[in-house]
């Protein structure tokens, strides 16, 4: 097994294949990793109930094996978890997730060396209070009668605890308000390329359909990933099929077709910038959640952001903020965290993308997808 | 009248920030005087030692105290005192014009320019230039209230 292997594989583990998506690889790989020594912990989604969880770092391999099955509506961020913890770590996680770790590992607060990235296919995740709202003004049902959900074929679908499924197009709900945080809908970052293995249900097909997890190796570690698994006697792969690949393509370009539309959407050309930054940021309470949860950041307590911030000073702008566009223009991920938290609701995100979309695209420098240092860090720039 | 407005017309004259660093371009301010080149009093100098220890932050607080421009000058590229300090200066100015841009600030309120200790002349015209410039856009929306 090499870089650049291909297969679609599956669990032994009965149990774990009922729980689990698609034929719970992910759950068993880790649980493998775990049961070898081959890592001290892994990071698994301690689920709370239908709409919460909590990313918990675990060396029991029971507690992976439950953890099993997938949450869309739990839009925690892993990176700044596993920061500083010092140990070989295995984390399964999101496109954003995994650009997060890379950054973080770029600024030495993860050691990539020790740690192992599984990547999953992610079209967008949700918000949980968001999630509750819609399923008791859009679906008409009680959140907590809600007993699983499921995305497919463009709907998203809850399952009640009565037997009922309810489906309704993610992009009627998407018109409606609801649906995937925004920062979901214009991530281009659909299958996460840049992880040591990139898994997921894209690209399944025949009997394997929904049963199985196709899995992309793309690096060294994520094969000894694979092959410890396999040796642990945990999960079976095998080729895929050539339909399927092409499957899994023709997905991915149908997914960045449509996060391309809603950025153009999203990032309408304004006119009188500053007013509109000076409004959005109006109810802002300093509290600087935003920069605490950011996976870009790794200042710690003592920030140049924080620390040349005052509101005494009368300015029309806060320091604070224009530190933070300075700082995203060329590290932002897009991955939504600071809006998530943002006790005062303003969209912090799309303010970041705003000044980030144009400089990255000019430096043609994507964040989290490689090891290249942001282009500020640099002593000279190619011209 | 206000304490900036000049004595003779009482209109509005813009306050222009110049971070010179301390080899090149503040000796070529130097050289402006010593010349005798004539120049509007609208630029206030700040020396730093190198241009490369010009933070983008620095450029930002000037404008939130109610700068309506903004100019960066250093060494030629290669003639840095310290070697290569210009050329983080042209890496930091290029994200601070980036994102000064995208926040609505016009083009004529900021500048990058290299001026040797020798160019008196240039640096005079240069500080005419934007005065200019600037009267025409006028004064700048980020300054604070109760601020000429």
């Amino acid at each position: 097994m090499e870089k650049g292997n291909v297969f679609v594989g599956w669990s032994i583990n009965e149990e774990v294949r009922k729980r689990g998506g698609s034929g719970g690889l992910v759950t068993s790989v880790l649980a493998a990793a775990l049961d070898k020594k081959l890592v001290d912990a892994v990071v698994v989604l301690k689920k709370i109930n239908e709409f919460e969880a909590v990313p918990v770092i675990t060396s029991d391999v029971d507690e992976v094996l439950n953890s099993a099955g997938s949450l869309h509506s739990v839009p925690s961020n892993f990176a700044k978890l596993i920061a500083d913890k010092g140990m070989r770590i295995a984390v399964p996680g999101k496109g954003c997730d995994v650009r997060a770790i890379i950054e973080q590992g770029k600024r030495n607060a993860v050691n990539l060396d020790n740690t192992f990235i599984i990547g999953l296919n992610c079209g967008g995740s949700m918000h949980p209070a968001v999630t509750r709202e819609m399923l008791e003004t859009v679906y008409n049902i009680k959140p907590d009668d809600v007993e699983g959900e499921e995305i497919e074929k463009g709907k998203l679908i809850f399952k009640t605890k009565d037997g009922q499924e309810h489906g309704i197009t993610i992009d009627e709900l998407e018109e409606k308000g609801y649906g995937r945080r925004e920062s979901c809908r214009y991530c281009a970052i659909k299958i996460p390329a840049n992880a040591d293995l990139a898994c997921g249900n894209w690209g399944v097909t025949g009997d394997l359909a929904g049963r199985a997890t196709f899995v992309e190796v793309n690096s060294e570690k994520g094969a000894k990933l694979l092959q410890n698994a396999i040796d642990a006697g945990m999960v079976e792969v095998k080729e895929p099929e050539a339909k399927g690949i092409a499957i899994r393509g023709k997905i991915k370009g149908v997914m960045e077709d449509l996060a391309g539309k809603w950025k153009d959407k999203v990032f309408e050309p304004v006119d009188d910038r500053l007013a509109l930054f000076r409004k959005e940021l109006e109810n802002c309470i300093d509290c600087g959640a935003c920069k605490t949860v950011c996976p870009t950041c790794s200042c710690g307590e003592v920030s140049k952001c924080t620390q040349y911030h005052s509101r005494a000073d009368g300015y029309k702008m806060s320091m604070f903020h224009l530190t933070r566009f300075l700082h995203l223009a060329d590290s932002c991920i897009g991955c939504g965290q600071c809006t998530d938290v943002c006790p005062a609701d303003i969209p912090l995100t799309r303010l970041y993308r705003r000044f980030a979309n144009p400089v990255q695209d000019e430096l043609g420098y994507e964040p989290g997808m490689d090891m290249r240092k942001p282009p500020y860090f640099e002593v000279k720039l190619n011209d | 009248m206000s304490p900036d407005a000049t004595p003779d017309t009482g209109k509005w004259e813009p306050k222009i920030v110049a971070f010179c660093c301390n080899w090149c371009s503040y000796g070529g301010a130097d050289s402006a005087g010593m010349g005798r080149f004539q120049q509007p009093p609208t630029a206030r100098i700040i020396r730093v030692m190198c241009s490369g220890r010009i933070d983008p932050i620095h450029v930002f607080n000037a404008f939130l105290e109610g700068a309506d421009a903004v100019l960066v000058t250093g060494c030629h590229i290669g003639d840095c005192h310290y070697v290569n300090g210009n050329d983080k200066t042209k890496i930091k100015y290029k994200f601070l014009e980036d994102v000064v841009r995208e926040l609505g600030l016009e083009k004529e309120r900021l500048y990058l320019n290299w001026i040797s200790a020798s160019e008196g002349e240039k640096f005079a015209n240069f500080i005419r230039d934007v005065t200019e410039e600037v009267k025409k856009i006028g004064p700048s929306p980020l300054k604070p209230e109760g601020v000429a």
